[in-house]
């Protein structure tokens, strides 16, 4: 066990050196039987000369075939903002429920492509999600609904639109309750019209809850400060901080925000003077957040009123507050909450404790902790309130009750999906079902709009006007990029229209762009003095597209009389066995089940896609073993019983899960709408209530034994493993470091990560500079050809990535096969290791066995310039050019696969089946990915292919293909530049995934202009900088920065 | 006694093919014919253009001295001055319309034009189909080198066998001394010899995969192609006649990796204006109103023109052109041939405006796309042309005298290539090329005469392939 080569492993494979896993590392590729491959059948010598006479006499007739006519078709009247092969940007904000960023939205000749951060929001400043790089993906969801109408046994009946706002209308005017159940909805305009349909029909209240619920922390606000609301946590001043269960990096109040102000307090500033923040994690899976933190806290879910009331008790005994008798926890994490409060206690008011639990009681405890440390209008900025989260489900239970009592005459769901989102759904859906009217808006047949008699599908947010308030004082505007592609209307001028307001101009081209534009010019625009007129105020507005008006500062005060009830917190259960239900950075609570994108994007974590598995901890026999718990193994399925109801699911294991609990994230097992159908359980049934509030973990729950194994289980962890495996002649594995390790495996003392403690800094520069010599040392002993001189005219491209910064998020992942038009290839196929994604993931442990750090390595082709790919090549199609890129010619590639083999980095995916169908064999297609079985392959779909980045070539079926470097993006830089006849900068070149990184972990440019942003980051960090695999020669242009904590 | 009949077969070879090259010949009369003729006289040769069909030029001209054609060809003027009654005929017939001068063709190159004109004559209407398929121009070369390759290879093989008979006589010497009967063997047995059997399949593979390989990179290319245009736009009328800049229309060309073509708001900017052509009169430009929906006679645009219905559009336009009609030949009402007129051009407008897609007149005039990139190549006019400074004719050709676009180019990778390497790149004037340090100080000691673009890496794949 302290074989671990600068203490970093993998897995738990790994740590037991088992020998399936050596094996699996040392392929390329698996080359296990496919489970559901056709059997029983291989070609045989007869049909081989078959297929080549036919085709050597299909290349006869297609070469004397004449080119076909093709036409080129211009504008009648071309707009001024196109230029036909010039991308336009629009301002605009993805917003969906409890999401929000501030984009930019890159269109190609009238066609969104592609999704860009706006640096103009002070809110998310130029960063952006996976689910933001998502978004233009499910534009062209070919399951979005494409009229209104009548749904008859869960099929649209089209109906126009005058004859539904007949029919409406006409149920609106008997005057019976109607009830508008939503999400969250964080526009100003939207209010303004939900106001005017209430004005309309008194009759009616909007009910709004959130998918995953913030409503206990609302009412501990509302309770504590007098203010229901979300205030602003300021990471970037907080020195300390202590997250009792909140993933604020990735799914908790604001996460772009919290990643870029977290991190800029992570960066190592100075080599001589490091300071960085403390971060302590209570918590009991893994969570995004939790493998960033310095100190993980295992506990059990049930203690975590205990946890928080024992961090209380220790602050509340320094600052001479009383006590409390909370429930006990366990030694261990007492031990280390003792240590926090210490941290804490030394820096009030510069520190931050957050709490994600859904318990009122320990929210006020954790206010009442911030408020002992000063933190309170510090660190907890309450001028400028958060409002994603605004929803409370208290708020259904009343409504479940008006629905059983007949007292609900219409129900209008707008972007909800309480039929699949709530605990308690088959209550919900019982009690819709006695609604006389019950009307969606939503975009795709999901599982509530199949239970209602209307559609009036609304637009895509592409498609739509609108704004966003997503905190206070910071607006943001939508606005569409392309022309409604099917028959929807907004779903806010479907209200308007059956609320007969007089405030629409139904006349204009597009009402409601008139209605928020009004808007906009008067209301809007007296919140500031810049621009005189409304019309200037609105064009600059929606050319920014964010409009901020600096807060009133405003101070709250811990309310007094508030009363500390530990019976009130969660008490710790009886149960052997816990479980944790958590919220993805991928699939949200199934709201982006359907995005192919977002489930293809491995979570970051457990590294498992399509689908939502049982995390079980790993278990330590305590000298040199790991198993899973109870004996069982990664993609094992087991029968999981919770309060009576069974599901089975398949189990990942993974380390950092505290013992005795196991976790599986929201949003599987949707039923209806997408591709997300089917894949993963839906555990949103499994969510107890507790005083309302849905609680996300359950005290008690029974796991059978493994019940069987899945198929194509689809982990990619142990997929695409660097190292390096070489045997002696005898053919047993061997390694340069005897000593060290018994072999040369899949982790190995390569230089792939290095680690240190914030204050072991000193010795971690005296180990790399050694290194860096012993490996320049080796290098010199080379046979390649001294190239220096070569690269040194004109640009040469590099990149360097701070680990430091990189949280996992993977953002960039996304935008990489949003920019580079990388095939979504479906489950089966990322199970057979044949994931196309240029850019990975790596996730590596280090730390304490059992209770490890993680941390992220963002790993895309490195761009050696001694690389081994290009020399094995047989037809020369990779090969270097001047400015320092592995370049990758598609059309000369014959697929021998040698340079994948020979790539120590494991970067090179090679197209295996026709993802993209640029060929019309249908025997090929067979196992390509599909929506649903029985439709066309998904990129057959025209529809689906309007995302394709016209500027990068759709490969074809049996080539390699890799990152570029964006180099679609370097040309057009490049052409910028030079048509404007002035030095290359910065800003002319970003790779897709640096602009996506919400923290700016990843800076790419030119290395051999000193004074670019690539180059100042490289010389910073110094020593620190390295290499991965710098030993071997290979002489990457891509950097990486050692990671650094702070335990 | 082989290497005296190789040197005598190579310089034989060498030789013909030198006087081959002089002697006119078809081929190079098209080349000639294309690049100095297309742009006025038809290129079928039956039909009369902006210059007279040119079948038949040479008995036309067979009364005179050849001297006398060739003059005319050079300075048709000099001679319509000078008086040659076959010169002033044609000017009574042609006036006004002035034949330009080419003082630089030789006679030999005048008789390879003579020679493809009577060679296109004679090929009585085999002509294919322009506009619906491609043409690719013949690129076999002239019939001799084969021949002469065919020759030699006779020659040697008949040495082959020549020698074979003298092996095997002194095999059998050496047998009948040693005692045994003489064997002869058959030229079928020699043929069939392992030696032999292989030496005809090595031949045949290398001459197979040559072929193989060559056909190969050619596939999809489509030098000449030259489709027929939904609307006869002229291109030696708007851009050599006229003078208007390329980029005027093409105005995406120094922005964008396409050139573009121009929306019929652009053909408006001139045309509401210009109502008439000069030679086609209203039969093409009415097309342009049809499509963008401009009443040519009360001068405005047509509101809501997209609801208009066929019968409404053809009712419009034929007046119009009707109108015209009258008015060009003074009459008050139609005649027998202005009905015709009227009835051609409309359904000429029909043909060229509607689509299969939507069926309707309205709607942009599909041209068809003349230069096709392959997909995988990355190709920008903004580079070429704003940052390289291209001129258009480099690429494109004589568009200026082109009647009808067609693809001058091979746009094959070998031919970009060549380009790069050859081009300078405008080094000194662009501040982006600051940062090729080394080259400016070689360019400044005199070590380096110049730049090109292979030098910036011009060459490399992904500068064109991602």
């Amino acid at each position: 066990m302290q074989h671990q080569n600068n203490g970093i492993w993998v897995s738990a494979e790994d740590l037991n050196r088992d020998d399936a896993f050596l094996k699996s590392a040392e392929q390329e590729f698996s080359i296990e039987e496919l489970a559901d491959a056709p059997t029983g059948w291989r070609p045989s010598r007869r049909d081989f000369l078959k297929w080549m006479g036919f085709s050597v006499g299909a290349a006869t007739v297609a070469a004397s075939c004449e080119i076909p006519v093709r036409k080129v078709i211009p504008y009648v009247t071309k707009p001024d903002a196109i230029v036909p092969g010039v991308a336009n940007y629009y301002a605009s904000s993805f917003v969906n429920g409890s999401d929000y960023c501030a984009i930019l939205v890159k269109t190609r000749e009238g066609r969104p492509i592609k999704i860009e951060g706006n640096s103009l929001s002070s809110v998310t400043s130029g960063g952006t999600s996976a689910r933001a790089q998502a978004l233009v993906l499910s534009l062209y969801d070919t399951r979005r609904l494409k009229h209104p109408g009548t749904i008859e046994d869960g099929q649209v009946k089209k109906l126009s639109w005058k004859a539904l706002d007949e029919k409406i209308k006409g149920q609106l005017q008997l005057g019976g309750n109607v009830r508008i159940l939503t999400n969250t909805i964080i526009s100003p305009t939207a209010k303004k019209v939900l106001d005017e349909f209430v004005a309309k029909y008194p009759n009616t209240r909007v009910v709004s809850y959130d998918p995953v619920s913030h409503a206990a922390l609302l009412t501990a606000n509302q309770v504590c400060f007098g203010v229901r609301g979300i205030p602003t946590y300021k990471f970037a001043e907080a020195d300390v901080i202590v997250s009792f269960g909140a993933d604020f990096l990735g799914t908790w109040v604001s996460p772009i925000e919290h990643a870029r102000d977290y991190t800029s307090r992570r960066r190592i500033h100075s080599l001589d003077k490091p300071s960085m923040s403390r971060h302590y994690q209570v918590e009991s899976h893994m969570s995004l957040t939790g493998s960033n933190a310095d100190m993980r806290i295992q506990i059990r879910p049930s203690e975590m009123g205990a946890a928080i009331c024992a961090l209380y008790n220790e602050v509340a005994r320094a600052t001479g507050a009383p006590t409390l008798d909370g429930p006990t926890l366990n030694e261990k994490a007492q031990a280390a909450l003792k240590k926090a409060a210490t941290d804490l206690l030394a820096l009030r008011g510069r520190s931050l404790v957050v709490c994600g639990t859904n318990n009122v009681m320990e929210h006020i405890i954790v206010n009442k902790i911030n408020d002992l440390l000063g933190n309170i209008n510090h660190t907890i900025d309450f001028s400028v309130l958060n409002n994603l989260h605004q929803g409370d489900e208290r708020d259904l239970v009343r409504l479940i009750h008006e629905m059983n009592a007949g007292q609900v005459a219409m129900v209008i769901v707008w972007g909800a999906n309480p039929a699949y989102e709530l605990p308690n759904a088959d209550e919900f859906k019982q009690a819709f079902s006695k609604v006389n009217t019950r009307v969606s808006f939503s975009t795709v047949m999901d599982e509530t709009t199949t239970l209602c008699n209307y559609v009036a599908p609304t637009h895509h947010i592409l498609e739509s006007w609108g704004d966003a308030e997503p905190k206070t004082g910071h607006y943001s505007l939508i606005q569409p990029t392309i022309a409604p592609l099917f028959d929807t209307r907004q779903a806010e001028l479907s209200l308007l229209e059956w609320a007969d307001s007089p405030n629409l101009n139904r006349q204009a081209e597009q009402p409601y762009y008139e209605y928020l534009k009004a808007h906009w010019t008067t209301e809007m625009k007296a919140k500031q003095s810049k621009y005189a007129t409304g019309m200037a105020f609105w064009d600059m507005s929606l050319h920014d597209g964010v409009f901020e008006v600096p807060p009133a500062p405003r101070t709250v005060e811990f309310n007094p009389n508030v009363r500390l009830n530990p019976a009130a917190v969660t008490q710790p259960g009886s149960g052997k066995v816990e479980i944790v239900f958590y919220e993805t950075v991928n699939i949200g609570n199934g709201q982006y089940a359907h995005n192919p994108w977002l489930q293809e994007m491995p979570d970051p974590v457990t590294r498992t896609v399509w689908g939502n598995y049982l995390s079980i901890p790993v278990e330590w026999d305590g000298k040199n073993k790991m198993t899973g718990w109870m004996g069982l193994e990664d993609g094992d399925k087991v029968e999981v019983e919770i309060n009576g109801r069974k599901q089975v699911c398949t189990v990942v294991r993974t380390f950092g899960q505290a013992p005795g609990t196991v976790a599986i994230a929201l949003g599987g097992g949707r039923e209806k709408g997408g591709c997300g159908v089917g894949y993963g359980v839906n555990v949103n049934p499994w969510l107890p209530i507790d005083g309302g509030f849905i609680q996300y973990f359950a005290k008690e729950v029974k796991i059978s034994g493994k019940v069987g194994v899945e198929k194509n289980f689809a982990c990619v962890q142990h997929h695409h493993t660097m190292g390096l495996a070489a045997r002696d002649a005898e053919g047993k594995r061997i390694n340069a470091d005897e000593e060290v390790l018994a072999y040369q495996g899949a982790l190995t003392d390569r230089s792939i990560i290095f680690q240190a403690h914030v204050n072991d800094l000193p010795n971690l520069r005296k180990k790399m500079a050694d290194f860096h010599q012993h490996a320049s040392h080796l290098n010199e002993q080379t046979l390649y050809p001294d190239r220096t001189d070569y690269f040194s005219i004109g640009p040469k491209w590099g990149m360097f990535i701070d680990l430091n910064a990189c949280i996992g998020c993977g953002a960039c992942q996304v935008a990489c096969v949003s920019e580079n038009n990388v095939p979504v290839v479906g489950k089966n196929e990322v199970a057979r290791h044949h994931e196309m994604t240029w850019l990975r993931i790596d996730r590596y442990y280090y730390g304490d066995l059992e209770n490890p750090r993680i941390v992220y390595q963002p790993l895309m082709c490195q761009h050696c310039d001694n690389a081994p790919c290009e020399n094995v090549c047989p037809v020369n199609a990779t090969n270097h050019s001047s400015e320092g890129i592995n370049q990758m010619a598609y059309n000369r590639c014959i697929g021998t696969r040698y340079c994948a083999n020979n790539c120590p980095y494991k970067v090179r995916r090679f197209n295996w089946l026709d993802y993209t169908t640029a060929d019309t064999f249908p025997a090929n297609e067979e196992r390509l990915f599909r929506v649903e079985e029985g439709d066309i392959p998904f990129y057959a779909d025209n529809l689906v292919r309007m995302v394709l980045n016209p500027d990068v070539t759709v490969r074809s079926r049996g080539v390699i293909e890799k990152c570029s470097f964006c180099i679609q993006r370097i040309q057009e830089g490049k052409l910028t530049a030079k048509r404007e006849g002035r030095p290359l900068e910065d800003s002319d070149v970003r790779s897709a995934c640096q602009t996506a990184c919400p923290t700016g972990a990843i800076v790419f440019g030119n290395l051999n202009n000193p004074n670019s942003q690539v180059s100042q980051a490289i010389k910073r960090h110094e020593e620190l900088a390295y290499q991965v695999l710098e030993e071997i020669n290979t002489r990457p242009g891509v950097r990486y920065s050692a990671k650094i904590y702070n335990a | 006694m082989l290497w005296k009949y190789l040197w005598i077969v190579v310089i034989a070879s060498l030789l013909t093919n030198g006087v081959l090259q002089a002697a006119p010949n078809v081929e190079e009369g098209k080349s000639l014919f294309m690049a100095n003729c297309a742009s006025c006289h038809s290129r079928d040769m039956k039909t009369n253009l902006t210059g007279p069909a040119l079948a038949g030029v040479e008995e036309r001209w067979a009364a005179y001295p050849r001297q006398d054609l060739y003059k005319w060809i050079r300075a048709s003027q000099a001679l319509i001055q000078e008086g040659h009654p076959r010169a002033v005929e044609l000017w009574n017939q042609w006036k006004p319309t002035l034949m330009n001068n080419f003082p630089g063709l030789t006679d030999e190159q005048i008789e390879s034009i003579l020679l493809y004109i009577n060679d296109v004559a004679n090929k009585a209407s085999t002509s294919t189909q322009a506009g619906q398929t491609a043409q690719p121009v013949s690129t076999a070369k002239d019939d001799s080198t084969l021949w002469i390759l065919i020759a030699v290879g006779v020659i040697l093989a008949l040495l082959a066998l020549a020698l074979m008979r003298v092996v095997d006589n002194l095999q059998n010497l050496a047998r009948v001394q040693a005692g045994q009967p003489p064997v002869r063997r058959t030229l079928a047995q020699i043929l069939t010899t392992k030696g032999a059997i292989a030496f005809m399949v090595f031949a045949a593979t290398l001459i197979l995969g040559y072929k193989t390989v060559d056909n190969a990179t050619r596939m999809g290319r489509q030098q000449g192609y030259q489709p027929e245009q939904p609307i006869a736009f002229s291109h030696a009328l708007h851009a050599g006649a006229n003078k208007i800049d390329c980029q005027y229309c093409h105005d995406s060309a120094r922005k964008s990796k396409h050139a573009s073509i121009p929306g019929a708001n652009t053909c408006m900017n001139c045309h509401t204006v210009v109502k008439k052509g000069s030679k086609t009169g209203t039969a093409e430009i009415t097309k342009i109103f049809a499509s963008i929906g401009y009443d040519p006679i009360t001068n405005k645009y047509i509101p809501d023109y997209d609801k208009w219905t066929e019968k409404q559009i053809a009712e419009l336009y034929k007046k119009w052109i009707a109108q015209e009609y009258m008015a060009d030949h003074n009459l008050k009402a139609l005649d027998e041939t202005g009905r015709e007129t009227v009835e051609t051009q409309w359904e000429g407008i029909v043909k060229a405006l509607k689509d299969d897609s939507n069926g309707k007149i309205q709607g942009p005039i599909e041209w068809v796309r003349v230069h096709n990139l392959p997909d995988h190549a990355y190709f920008s006019h903004a580079q070429h042309v704003a940052v390289g400074q291209v001129a258009c004719q480099q690429c494109h050709g004589p568009i200026e005298q082109m009647e009808e676009v067609y693809q001058y180019s091979t746009l094959g990778m070998g031919w970009c290539i060549n380009c790069h390497r050859q081009t300078e790149v405008k080094f000194a004037d662009n501040d982006y090329y600051q940062q090729y340090a080394r080259y400016h100080e070689e360019l400044k000691s005199g070590k380096r005469q110049k730049v090109t673009v292979e030098d910036i890496g011009g060459l490399e794949c992904q500068k064109c392939h991602y």
